[in-house]
């Protein structure tokens, strides 16, 4: 169901921390309307100097096209100061447009925020 | 088994972002009075999503003062087609599979997204005269 606000799409972003990492949670959907506050987050962030970064999409209802051009953006932007760009989710219909569209090869994506950390301290 | 009546519902809606889930949230209740699996209402929440991004993306991006995006829903027998109807500028059908190349070299990856969740997917543009594109998804048996 989409709950509405002001009329679009509604998306919260928390900023938290993982494994180290800077960790952007989402939850909501993420279209053309909505996913400008995905964009600015992560804009912040590398501004702030974090280039490690952690979007977790669990609790993500939708999230089409523009949502992924905004994760591209972010990843070519911390790569650029050497960082990475991860993702956490373990729902399919969200997976399954990763997969479409080639992205599972370009993101480094974890099930769970404990997978990533088990992965961290491994490393 | 009686053949289904064809429904046919219309939203004109203005070429605006904000509008893009009220297409959105129709397409998903009309799917799913259809019997769609989740999995199809999925896609097709997604399909409409770009269709309705293009169209709001090539009719003026938000300005108010563009013309209103039509939005056609028929629910037929089995099958839904969507229909995302723009007044803007308009293109050269031919180059669908040069946009599709562009879409994947890092500008969208919309046109091909909606190509591979439907049955069908057809557009038809002219320079000048805008652009409409049609989709079809079709009831899974059983």
């Amino acid at each position: 169901m989409v709950e509405e606000e002001r009329g679009g799409t509604v998306l919260d972003v928390e900023v938290g921390s993982v494994g180290g990492r800077s960790l952007i949670a989402l939850s909501g959907e993420v279209d053309v309307y909505s996913a400008y506050k995905l964009r600015e987050t992560v804009k912040n962030l590398v501004e702030e100097g974090h280039y490690d970064l952690v979007v977790d999409l669990e609790k993500v209802a939708f999230l089409d096209s523009t949502g992924l051009g905004v994760l591209v953006g972010g990843l070519k932007r911390v790569r650029n100061h050497g960082g990475e760009l991860s993702i956490i989710c373990n729902q399919e219909k969200i997976l399954r447009i990763f997969r479409i569209t080639g992205l599972t090869k370009v993101f480094p994506i974890y099930a769970s925020r404990e997978e990533l950390q088990a992965k961290v301290e491994e490393a | 088994m009686p053949r289904e009546e064809t429904s046919e519902f219309e939203l004109e809606m203005p070429a605006q972002a904000k509008y893009v889930g009220l297409a959105r949230l129709l397409a998903g209740s009309i799917a799913r009075r259809m019997r769609f699996s989740e999995e199809s209402i999925d896609d097709l929440k997604i399909a409409i999503s770009e269709m309705c991004t293009n169209a709001i993306v090539h009719t003026g991006n938000g300005d108010a003062t563009k013309p209103p995006i039509l939005v056609r829903y028929l629910a037929g027998d089995g099958f839904l087609t969507i229909e995302v109807r723009d007044r803007g500028p308009g293109f050269d059908p031919a180059c669908v599979l040069d946009r599709e190349r562009e879409d994947l070299l890092g500008k969208g990856f919309g046109i091909p997204l909606i190509r591979s969740l439907v049955d069908v997917f057809e557009c038809d543009s002219r320079p000048g005269s805008g652009t409409v594109i049609s989709i079809t998804k079709f009831v899974e048996e059983g």
